[in-house]
């Protein structure tokens, strides 16, 4: 038996397979882009033939992530919130409090001993503090996402970036370097100031350890050392975090299939089918 | 359950067509010669000025008209054209911009005022709001200056001398306006019509204890509010609830509620998103949530608190109603009252609606989340749009963070059903 979750986030799509022993059998990963519909069939498509196996092997199908209701093949839609919870205590089982900064969107969850989700908050409309606010960084400064980190270990003077609006944050790094700041001083501050917005999201749901930080956001070093100083604990961080969240989604998958539940082939939220997630 | 009963729809059409005649006899009112004075909901002394003759209006009830009628956004663009910020409260923008395109909304033509009574009762907008319309059309101002309540008080006698004696000169300028000397028998006749009503408003609100509730005390009751705000006084608002109460007596007998299962029992603090309004209810709905008590329905009056209207006494009591109204509360007091309202309701959760430029609500709302989800252990949900501005309501979020929410509280309940081995994590 093989159960399905597909994460459709705003800037990267995945999907996870998991096995009857809820080993993770394949992982993928693709761009959004513009058509959601697309991108969560080739991220499906792409962890199957990971698998070998084909599509009727898998019993159960789960979504999650901002483009959910769209997903052409899911059984049932489940919350993100839900989902990097059901992931992040799955691999973490002692986690507390999930931290997860997505492309589009930073989360805090308070989670208790049961795995259940006691309380979450989410930043506002903006994008400050996410994803976004580190790629408009990347942009001005000419790197790739994947270098951030590594210049920002390079800081030692850390600037203060007063700005949290993304649009006008490029202004003020460009305002920086045009005053001869080091490009790694800089983007240090950015780190900071996505860490400190963080922190206020994580207070208001209350900090408890151990705290699992999730999304793509968790890849890079930069951002972890940054909320670990601020901080001053240590953070769960996994290979998989940008895929916790379909890992979650796909052990909700398990648990339906385990209750003997077959997957419909077709869209259904959870509200609709009357039940939620996890139900048996 | 039975899907059609003998007084389904009388609480919502039956005010639909009084306010719809209430707004006729605005629009009518410089043709007859009826004096118009302007007040805001919040504890407002409208049965004292309705004894002059004068015929009530509530730019509140307009903006919130706007805004359901979704012309609010218009409106509001039009006031920041005329330099109104985009933090300027979203009622206000909507008022400045129906008044600067000829007041005339989708109720029809609003008269102009003969007097603009502001009464400062929690919110300092108010003041700003009430002298920009004073500037605009030239017209006579009072401020009835309410002091506000604080926690560990009992209601102080000078607080209410205070105002009494505000209303005495209110009286002297309303005799001045209409030449018609102060009634007092008229005053107490229609204080006694605010009391049967207050009566069988209070019923219906405490009709959401049953469970099912009959009634849903956010989303049904901005209706079934509306003509206690605005007509409170008068024997057709009497009559209203007698008919409104009908209905819930009915489905009280038919076990009838506005969700046809009620799986959730909720408190609401907040105004609710009037441009976006269905769209909100039907977010709760498709979860079969009941508001079984809100703060909202309580800013005309608190009367499920033992405040009444008395014609024994008149101003005193006119004053008491001013001093109690919910914005005029300070926050120990509402977090008591939401307090209560969660025990005695029964409720799974508080959703608290914040809305980004009404600070009279929302300051202080963060702290109320937080003492109920820490202290009390109550789940709460927190979104933020605005109650008249259509660009603050992120339906995609919004509906996230509910179905979040929601998912949450069915989980725990489902694994509290659920022996200890199946639950997950276990
Ligand atoms: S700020 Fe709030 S309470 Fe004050 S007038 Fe505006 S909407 Fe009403």
């Amino acid at each position: 038996m093989l159960v399905a979750g597909v994460d459709i986030g705003s800037t990267a799509t995945k999907a996870a397979i998991l096995d009857e022993n809820k080993q993770v059998r394949a992982l993928s990963l693709v761009d959004t882009g513009a058509n959601v519909v697309r991108a969560a069939e080739r991220a499906f498509q792409e962890a199957l033939r990971r698998t070998g196996l084909e599509a009727w092997d898998v019993t159960f199908t789960v979504g999650t992530g901002y483009g959910r209701y769209r997903l052409p093949f899911g059984d049932l839609q489940v919350t993100e919130i839900s989902c990097h919870t059901k992931g992040a205590c799955f691999l973490f089982p002692r986690t507390r409090t999930i931290l997860d900064i997505g492309g589009q969107d930073t989360k805090a969850i308070r989670v208790n001993e049961r795995a259940e989700v006691t309380d979450f908050s989410m930043n506002d409309k903006c994008a400050a503090g996410t994803g976004r606010f580190l790629e408009a960084a990347a942009q001005v400064l000419g790197l790739e996402l994947g270098e951030l980190g590594p210049v920002a270990a390079a800081s030692r003077k850390p600037l203060k970036i007063t700005n949290v609006c993304t649009v006008f944050v490029e202004q003020e790094i460009v305002m920086h370097l045009a005053r001869g700041c080091p490009v790694e001083d800089v983007l240090a501050g950015v780190h900071q100031a996505i860490a400190g917005r963080s922190l206020g999201l994580l207070r208001r749901v209350g900090l408890e350890e151990e705290i699992t930080f999730t999304g793509g956001v968790a890849c890079n070093p930069g951002m972890v050392r940054a909320l670990e100083e601020r901080l001053k604990l240590r953070l769960n961080v996994a290979p998989e975090s940008q895929y916790i969240g379909a890992i979650g989604a796909a052990l909700f998958a398990w648990e339906r299939a385990a209750h003997g539940e077959a997957g419909r082939q077709k869209n259904t939220s959870c509200a609709e089918a009357g039940t939620g997630p996890g139900g048996g | 359950m039975t899907s059609s009963y003998q007084h389904q729809g009388t609480g919502r059409d039956y005010q639909k067509n009084l306010l719809g005649a209430w707004y006729r006899r605005l629009e009518n009112a410089p043709r007859d010669g009826t004096p118009v004075a302007y007040l805001f909901i919040s504890g407002n002394i409208g049965e004292l000025l309705r004894s002059f003759g004068f015929e009530l209006l509530f730019p509140e009830v307009n903006a919130l008209q706007c805004g359901i009628k979704k012309v609010s956004g218009g409106m509001i663009l039009k006031a920041e054209d005329l330099g109104y910020s985009s933090d300027v409260c979203g009622y206000v923008k909507n008022d400045i911009g129906l008044a600067a395109t000829g007041n005339r909304g989708p109720f029809g033509a609003l008269p102009k005022p003969d007097l603009l009574v502001c009464t400062y009762s929690g919110c300092n907008t108010y003041i700003k709001w009430f002298e920009a319309l004073a500037e605009l059309y030239g017209a006579r101002l009072f401020l009835l200056d309410v002091p506000y309540r604080r926690t560990g008080e009992t209601q102080r006698q000078e607080d209410l001398d205070y105002v009494v004696a505000q209303l005495e000169q209110l009286a002297a300028v309303c005799a001045e306006i209409t030449s018609r000397p102060y009634d007092p028998d008229r005053l107490s006749q229609s204080l006694a019509h605010s009391r049967a009503a207050e009566d069988l408003w209070v019923r219906i609100l405490e009709s959401a204890r049953h469970r099912p509730s009959p009634f849903d005390a956010f989303f049904e009751a901005v209706f079934f509010m509306a003509p206690i705000y605005v007509l409170r006084g008068t024997r057709e608002c009497v009559d209203y609830y007698e008919a409104a109460w009908k209905e819930i007596e009915e489905r009280l007998r038919y076990r009838i509620g506005p969700v046809s299962e009620e799986r959730f029992r909720v408190v609401i603090e907040g105004p609710p998103p009037w441009p976006h309004f269905r769209n909100f209810w039907e977010l709760f709905k498709r979860w079969g949530v009941c508001c079984v008590a809100s703060t909202y329905s309580k800013v005309g009056g608190i009367w499920d608190f033992g405040l009444r209207h008395d014609p024994a006494r008149p101003l005193e009591s006119l004053a008491e109603y001013a001093v109690n109204c919910y914005t005029n509360w300070d926050w120990t007091l509402r977090r008591q009252m939401l307090d209560r309202y969660a025990a005695t309701y029964q409720a799974d959760a508080l959703v608290i609606h914040s809305v980004k430029s009404c600070r009279a609500f929302s300051v202080g709302q963060a702290d109320v989340r937080e003492y109920f989800t820490k202290t009390r252990g109550l789940p709460t949900l927190f979104v933020e749009s605005d109650l008249a501005d259509p660009r603050y309501f992120a339906e995609a979020q919004i509906r996230n963070r509910l179905d979040a929410f929601f998912e949450a509280l069915e989980h725990r309940r489902l694994a509290a059903h659920r022996p200890e081995a199946a639950r997950p994590g276990a």
